[in-house]
């Protein structure tokens, strides 16, 4: 399984890349592949307020739906449209076609916060 | 409440097959092998084999076993002969739903009952309490007897290639009894997924050697193994109902759109003041099918509102991956179960517009 190193990660299966104060936010392999055939997106009002920890997005697979949390707090200011038509990109290319949104970073401190992949990859491994 | 988890007598088969379980009930099943969207896909065009053997058997033999079924059950026996099954819902005094089974006259003395695994304990003891002292016998064969469903369009050349045996004169809910390799097979023209298909009842010792050899008889011809993710979307795109979900004891036939599984001219069953009452003045309310008109998909449990007055819950919902739409089933006043009603389902607090339509929501192309 891929465990990109220039990504953060949080302990909810989000990944983060950071571009200057910009955060494209998606979900890992290791979750796409736990909820199996997604189906369907809901993505964040552009311009809302996304606070770190609290769910912003929703990810559905045949049976059940999940919460996407944000990872860091600030403005979502991009959301990736072309999964609303086609959410299968989340299972097929999760950390390129598949992102969710993208937030303008309110406190840089918060990304210190989230894990490397090593820690993630540890964090994904013990739970399974 | 505690849990007792029970597992299929094939589970370390299935783990092998790479299943990834989950709950059913009390059960721990396989939800699915490679993807629910693959598995209902290989249902609906080749063949899949489901691995059933959670469900109930029941036996009732005697001289008085028909008559007695005729009281059970609010179907006409003499619909049956011997080789010929039948559906029916299985009501309580008061006309609600305590099952839904399929009897089989397999000799005029003797009928199989298949029945929801849920519900084992629940019918055995209903249908004892009712049974006539000394004449009729009842046995819980649900442990020394395992069931598979092979099911789709290419389930026939399959079955017949492993049982070489002539099938496409066995006519849907008919079945016969085979003499094979794993014993006096049981096998019938039916199932739960608006596909042609079979139900094969082994002995629990020859059920693991049965699968395999169906999994060879059917790999080169697309055959793949189910889980119950998949059967739950196919049946519900054939318009199904769960029970448990879609109908309890409290649920009657009329309301469940299950008349059709009814013989009204028949007086003397369980349940009759209830279900002829609401046959001649209309239900209260009735099961739709819905599809939505918006973005967003239908879970059990979802409320059902128009004009925002609630109207029910859904009772069934999610994606439909032959017809790619979000469909459901729900209760509503009777007045709003016209096909064409614009409903809206409240997901996660948005009003989400959907539409009635008419049931089944799929229907196979018949060859």
């Amino acid at each position: 399984m891929n465990f990109p190193a220039e990504l953060r990660y949080s302990q909810t299966h989000e990944w983060a890349r950071r571009d200057g104060n910009r955060v494209r936010v998606g979900i890992t392999e290791y979750a796409q592949h736990e909820i199996s055939d997604v189906v369907y997106v809901e993505l964040p009002k552009p311009n809302g307020a996304a606070e770190k920890g609290k769910g912003v997005a929703v990810v559905e697979s045949v049976k059940a739906a999940f919460d996407i949390y944000a990872p860091v707090s600030g403005e979502v200011v991009l959301t990736n449209r072309e999964l609303e038509s086609n959410p299968a990109l989340v299972n097929q290319d999760p950390y390129g076609r598949g992102w969710f949104f993208e937030i303008e970073l309110k406190n840089p401190s918060e990304w210190e916060t989230l894990l490397s992949a090593e820690q993630y990859q540890a964090q994904c491994t013990t739970t399974h | 409440m505690t849990t007792v988890v029970k597992r299929l007598p094939l589970h370390e088969l299935h783990a092998k097959a790479g299943g990834h379980f989950g709950a059913f009930g009390d059960w721990e099943v396989p939800l699915y092998f490679t993807s629910i969207l693959d598995e209902h896909e290989a249902v609906r065009t080749q063949a899949g084999i489901f691995d059933i053997s959670h469900m109930g058997e029941f036996f009732v033999s005697g001289k008085a076993a028909k008559g007695f079924l005729d009281f059970l059950l609010p179907r006409k026996m003499e619909r049956l002969q011997d080789g010929k099954a039948l559906y029916a819902p299985l009501l309580n005094e008061e006309g609600g739903i305590v099952d839904d089974l399929i009897v089989y006259q397999l000799s005029p003395e003797r009928f199989l009952l298949i029945v929801n695994a849920a519900n084992i304990e629940k019918d055995f003891e209903f249908i004892r309490h009712h049974l006539p002292t000394g004449s009729v016998e009842l046995e819980n064969a649900s442990e020394r007897k395992s069931l598979f469903a092979l099911q789709g369009p290419r389930s026939l050349e399959i079955a017949e290639a492993l049982f070489r045996c002539d099938f496409k004169s066995l006519g849907y809910y008919h079945f016969l009894t085979l003499k094979t390799d794993w014993g006096e097979l049981f096998c019938s023209r039916t199932g739960y997924t608006g596909e042609d298909g079979f139900e094969i009842m082994p002995d629990a010792p020859q059920a693991a050697s049965l699968w395999e050899a169906i999994f060879s008889a059917g790999k080169a011809k697309g055959l793949k193994p189910i889980g119950f993710g998949a059967r739950d979307t196919l049946r519900l795109e054939a318009g199904m109902l769960l029970y448990g979900q879609d109908m309890d004891d409290t649920t009657s036939p009329v309301e469940a759109g299950l008349a059709w599984a009814v013989d009204f001219d028949k007086k003397n069953f369980l349940g009759w003041p209830r279900v002829h009452e609401e046959k001649e003045k209309g239900p209260a309310r009735k099961l739709v099918g819905f599809e939505m008109t918006e973005r967003g998909i239908p879970r059990h449990g979802f409320q059902m509102e128009k004009a925002g007055k609630a109207l029910g819950p859904v009772t069934s919902g999610g994606p439909a991956p032959t017809l790619k739409k979000n469909i459901g089933l729900g209760y509503v006043p009777a007045a709003e179960a016209k096909v064409g009603n614009e409903l809206e389902i409240v997901i996660r607090n948005q009003k989400v517009k959907a539409k009635v339509v008419p049931l089944p929501f799929y229907k196979r192309k018949r060859s």
